[in-house]
């Protein structure tokens, strides 16, 4: 009998979850990761091989040249027409590192990455160190400096990924479920039958939304005593992800009817919303794919302003895009409001 | 006219809803809309208070359109069967919230806690509190901008002997003072003394409007409660 009684329960428990849609996780968690695993660049043949963009009005030592041409099954040379194109292409991941003349040390090569820390730099240096021992048997390395895009140590370069999983999980995970849980407790219903207009709650909760990301933010910045390089740049793009992700996240709560469902929706839009973006720097796909996502917009200038010296005006698209969409949200969800819709 | 109902419709599937509907209430009415589960009386309630949009059809209070809610929300206090109040804060922090929202001053209040013996509670944190209270806190909200229209959602449901008297008694009360009341109940029995109308909804159709006397003398209430 007892046995019989935890089998029903376990069964109740099961159409709970069914119910609720919490089986969607089960589902849409591994359907997520083997596709993002699908995504990350894999380990094949061409793993080994480093691509580096040479410029084409840089003057190479010939045995530097000659070497590399000679190494296509460990090098892969772009020629590129100045430094600012190579940068493109570097963030971008098609090239792993730039190759230019090094003016403190003349006929020695600087070598340009994103991260000097990575496993691309790592490989590139090893490469060179072996084609330069291959040429000329003992000497000076080819490449006597080193310079990343990223500025800062380990801890900063995980900062903007850090920052948007505040915003998403504020976003995603809790304005949702507090809105639905104010549909599902007849809350906002019974504020209703107050003479305030549906759009001053929906402002209030857009504003508890930004003020807690911006809280969780700047706790952040306190804690590890990272320093925005340009504040106002800085400021301007985490208020404008605040607003666009507390939208969206209000939003997502007026698609459910109660709590539970709010939070399984909240999960099945948090998880790809900060991978790609998270992940784009380690794979060429996903550098291709993220860049569809709004957290995108968010991600890539908070990594420029805080690791590459970035200025808003070079990311007035993103600011816009940010504003657009939350803006669109907001009235999406206004128009739920109003239609009283899982009410 | 306080107000005129016409055509009022709300399907949620073929069966279970409210079919277009009409009537109109005075001033000082207090109707009991009686009917079993299912009969569409919560319906008929939550659209006259704008919880749920109707299918179809117009309501008028005072002669302004329901659908101008902004302009009618003070004219209705609606009491729903589970009290919808904030758990996690106090009698009258629930109170003061709905009066500042109301642009009601902080002095009515004190009346309400007064009125409906709340001043114990005050303090209380409103998941702490028996239903019975939960719904006397509820009806005083209710009353906070002074409605001339009050809606009661099953008001008794789920309480005891004791608390049901205390609730028709706040009732009577409120009808002394002048207040249109209609509340729904699915035991006519219990509302013989208390109604001046009856309305009967039967499978989302009204199908008795009179009086009390003449209520519990048809042929219909002995069909269907007998």
């Amino acid at each position: 009998m007892m046995m019989r009684n935890i089998l029903v329960l376990a069964f109740n428990d099961l159409g709970i979850a069914l119910k609720n849609k919490t089986f969607f996780l089960i589902l849409f968690i591994p359907l997520f990761v083997f596709v993002s695993l699908n995504l990350v660049d894999r380990a094949d043949s061409d793993s080994s091989k480093v691509k580096i963009g040479l410029i084409q009005h840089d003057a190479y030592a010939p045995e530097i040249t000659r070497s590399v041409n000679a190494a296509e099954k460990l090098v892969e040379v772009t020629w590129v027409q100045d430094e600012k194109e190579g940068v493109r292409l570097l963030k971008e991941h098609k090239l792993d590192g730039v190759l230019s003349g090094n003016e403190k040390a003349p006929g020695s090569l600087a070598l340009l990455v994103l991260k000097k820390d990575s496993l691309h730099t790592i490989a590139i240096v090893q490469n060179f160190s072996a084609l330069q021992k291959a040429a000329e048997g003992s000497g000076p390395d080819w490449i006597t400096g080193i310079k990343s895009l990223h500025q800062g140590g380990v801890q900063r370069e995980t900062l903007p990924t850090w920052i948007l999983m505040l915003v998403l999980l504020i976003g995603f995970i809790i304005l949702p479920a507090q809105v639905a849980e104010e549909k599902e407790k007849k809350l906002l219903i019974a504020l209703l039958q107050t003479p305030i207009h549906e759009v001053q709650w929906l402002i209030a909760k857009l504003i508890l939304g930004m003020v807690l990301i911006i809280t969780a933010v700047l706790f952040l910045h306190l804690l590890g005593k990272f320093g925005p390089v340009h504040l106002f740049d800085y400021i301007a793009f985490i208020v404008v992800g605040s607003y666009c992700f507390s939208a969206y996240g209000i939003f997502l709560g007026f698609l459910c009817r109660n709590q539970a469902s709010a939070r399984t929706l909240g999960v099945i839009f948090y998880l790809p919303h900060l991978l790609p973006s998270a992940m784009s720097d380690v794979s060429q796909k996903l550098t291709a794919v993220a860049p569809l996502l709004p957290s995108y917009q968010l991600y890539q200038p908070l990594q420029s302003i805080l690791l590459e010296d970035g200025r808003m005006a070079d990311m007035t698209f993103d600011w816009v895009y940010l504003f657009l969409l939350g803006s669109l949200m907001f009235y999406l969800s206004y128009l739920l409001m109003k239609r009283r819709w899982l009410m | 006219m306080q107000l005129e109902i016409r055509n009022l419709a709300k399907l949620y599937d073929q069966k279970r809803g409210l079919t277009p509907t009409s009537f109109e209430v005075t001033k000082g009415e207090l109707i009991a809309i009686v009917g079993h589960n299912g009969a569409g009386k919560s319906t008929l309630l939550k659209m006259l208070a704008n919880w749920i949009l109707p299918d179809g059809g117009t309501v008028m209070i005072d002669g302004i359109n329901l659908k101008n809610r902004m302009a009618v929300v003070r004219k209705v206090g609606f009491i729903p069967e589970v009290p919808n109040l904030f758990d996690f804060f106090s009698v009258e922090y629930n109170l003061k919230l709905f009066a500042a929202l109301s642009q009601t001053p902080f002095l009515r209040v004190e009346e309400i806690l007064s009125e409906f013996n709340l001043l114990p509670f005050r303090k209380s944190k409103v998941q702490a509190l028996s239903k019975g209270l939960k719904q006397r806190v509820s009806i005083g909200r209710a009353l906070l901008a002074d409605p001339p229209v009050l809606l009661l959602d099953e008001p008794t449901s789920g309480l005891d002997f004791e608390m049901t008297r205390e609730i028709y008694r706040l009732m009577s009360a409120m009808h002394g003072a002048g207040k249109t009341i209609l509340f729904t109940s699915h035991r006519p029995e219990e509302i013989k003394s208390l109604a001046t109308r009856i309305m009967l909804l039967h499978e989302g159709s009204l199908v008795f409007d009179g009086s009390p006397q003449e209520y519990f003398q048809s042929e219909i209430h002995e069909k269907l409660y007998a």
